[in-house]
């Protein structure tokens, strides 16, 4: 797993997302809303895309094996599971994409915030899997790395980790 | 033949554990909620097991029924976790 340490030193600094006496706020901007949506709406794609190569990989990680060393048992698993998995995540996407849209509420219910907070996470675990973020050394690496994906992947683990504080305090 | 049926149903019998296994994705932070939100489990007990996850690789955070253990990796799945279950020893 991996631990983010930053301290957040500026006064000034406002949460991407803060838990209020009425809700919870999102306190992120429009260029990077759209990107959420995109990133949001790719993610279902995949999500109820067949398995090839190129899909293989994220889908084992977004649908992992709930029995490690029972095929037959595994095998009526996925077949009894995976299609409410991928129904519930279809259906945390499509919530999330429309309430951080612009025609969103200004402030969310905590089962929405637990439905943005569960979205953010999947798409950094597909985004991570890309990356080939393997081991705790390659994890606590990525944030030095340069690459888009990269700076990607640390902004989303930033929105995660705040989401989570909000939740928690909320 | 009994010999055989009676294994079955000790088999059948035996709790099953759910299992939450080490990965570089997941926040710790996060891991530690999800279980705290999920099973009910207190901050301190949830980021006890959070911190067996990470530094032991594993850790067992539920027990049931198979039905039960089930339901639990489905959520655990909803979350992104990686879990799995197996029959407790």
């Amino acid at each position: 797993m991996w631990r983010r340490v930053r301290r957040v030193a500026d006064r000034d600094f406002i949460a991407p997302v803060e838990a209020t006496d009425d809700g919870w706020r999102l306190n992120i901007d429009d260029d990077a809303r759209v990107l959420l949506v995109r990133l949001l709406d790719e993610l279902k794609t995949l999500l109820t895309s067949d398995e090839n190569d190129a899909t293989r990989p994220l889908l084992h990680r977004l649908f992992p094996p709930a029995f490690q060393d029972d095929p037959d048992k595994e095998a009526e698993y996925q077949r009894l599971m995976r299609e409410e998995l991928v129904a519930s995540r279809v259906a945390a996407v499509d919530s999330v994409s429309r309430l951080i849209g612009p025609d969103g509420p200004e402030l969310l219910t905590e089962t929405e915030t637990m439905a943005f907070m569960q979205s953010v996470n999947a798409i950094r675990l597909v985004l991570g899997t890309m990356l080939d973020i393997t081991d705790d050394e390659s994890a606590d690496g990525a944030d030095e790395e340069d690459s888009p994906e990269h700076h990607l992947y640390a902004y989303l683990g930033w929105i995660l980790e705040w989401t989570v504080r909000s939740l928690s305090a909320g | 033949m009994e010999e055989a049926d009676t294994d079955e149903s000790t088999a059948a019998d035996r709790p099953w554990v759910v299992i939450v296994w080490n990965d570089p994705i997941n926040l710790m932070s996060y891991v530690a909620f999800v279980l705290q939100k999920l099973f009910g489990y207190s901050a301190e007990k949830a980021n006890e097991l959070m911190l067996d996850v990470h530094h032991k690789g594993k850790a067992v955070v539920a027990n049931g029924n198979r039905e039960e253990a089930e339901m639990h990796v489905f959520r655990l799945h909803e979350h992104s976790l990686w879990a799995t279950m197996e029959h407790d020893e």
